[in-house]
């Protein structure tokens, strides 16, 4: 009974979560440069804004 | 302008990054390639199109500036060749971040990442070329020029991936790729482009500002042309 059910229930698995479809990828792991990326992007964005905020007309 | 409209689009922008970052991060699904590695191309991708963006907006402003000959072109022009530099320097370093794992090295002289590179070091000199030129009519037109002459390697960027053989992947189609993967990489660019906005316009308010202080000052008029009549009245 559970091994006639599997295949549905693989099939539900598919349908509903897309990375199931394509698999993990042959590059394996790699989250540090993820993070890595998405942290000088922010940094970025953050401390030019920063700088705006001291540059501002209004402070004089 | 309502006050509160600019910082509005700005905290728009940030709350559209957070939301576009677990997009990115969790949402989208892992690439068949690349596994979860490619998950830098939303912030990698949207900093490159805004740096075009603002690259291209800085070239309209020069050279209608070499028309008109206004203030506010020249004011928008310096803004916008700013923020082209932050967006185009965060892409460039995260594109070479991106290649380590999947091209085994940090930098490689291929067309693409050159080009970008060429077009990063062009707007640092424009910017330095502003700082450099203390007379403000001398600079705007200077660095309009410089402007001009630095755009012609927008295109080049664009298409070098196409014209010699490049590591750099083509551009991607929505045909090609998984819907969940555009909607995301659309998103993120969108909130970049809320910031893009933002923050020109911030800058934009900071150059005016600046130039109403340099007109404000004396040396910063032209010299005022006195006739001989005028020189031997004064002496006398």
């Amino acid at each position: 009974m559970k091994a006639a059910i599997l295949p549905l229930l693989l099939l539900a698995q598919t349908v509903s979560d897309p990375a199931s479809r394509v698999g993990s990828g042959r590059i394996q792991g790699g989250w540090e440069y993820v993070w890595a990326c998405y942290a000088i992007a922010w940094g970025a964005i953050i401390l030019y804004t920063f700088s705006l905020w001291l540059r501002r007309p209004d402070r004089e | 302008m309502r006050k509160w409209l600019r910082p509005a689009v700005g905290v728009l922008g940030f709350a559209m990054l957070v939301v576009g970052a677990w997009f990115g991060l969790v949402k989208a699904p892992p690439d068949r390639e690349m596994g979860d590695v490619y998950r830098i191309i939303y912030v990698h991708v949207p900093c490159f199109w805004m740096a075009f963006l603002a690259v291209t907006l800085n070239f309209a402003c020069s050279a209608l500036y070499l028309i008109k000959g206004s203030w506010k072109l020249d004011a928008l022009a310096e803004s916008s060749a700013e923020v082209g530099v932050l967006f185009g320097a965060t892409g460039l370093t995260l594109g070479s971040i991106w290649a380590r794992p999947t091209w085994g090295v940090w930098w490689t002289w291929d067309p693409r990442l050159t080009t970008a590179a060429i077009m990063l070091v062009s707007y640092a000199g424009y910017l330095a070329l502003r700082r450099f030129v203390e007379d403000p009519e001398r600079r705007a037109v200077w660095s309009a020029v410089v402007a001009i002459i630095a755009f012609a390697d927008v295109p080049i960027i664009w298409y070098s991936v196409q014209w010699w053989k490049s590591q750099h992947q083509i551009q991607s189609s929505p045909k090609t790729v998984d819907p969940q993967m555009v909607f995301a990489l659309r998103w993120n660019a969108l909130a970049m482009l809320a910031l893009l906005i933002f923050f020109i316009w911030s800058r934009y308010r900071i150059a005016l500002r600046d130039r109403q202080q340099e007109v404000a000052l004396p040396d910063a008029l032209p010299p005022a042309r006195t006739t001989p009549v005028q020189a031997s009245g004064a002496l006398k």
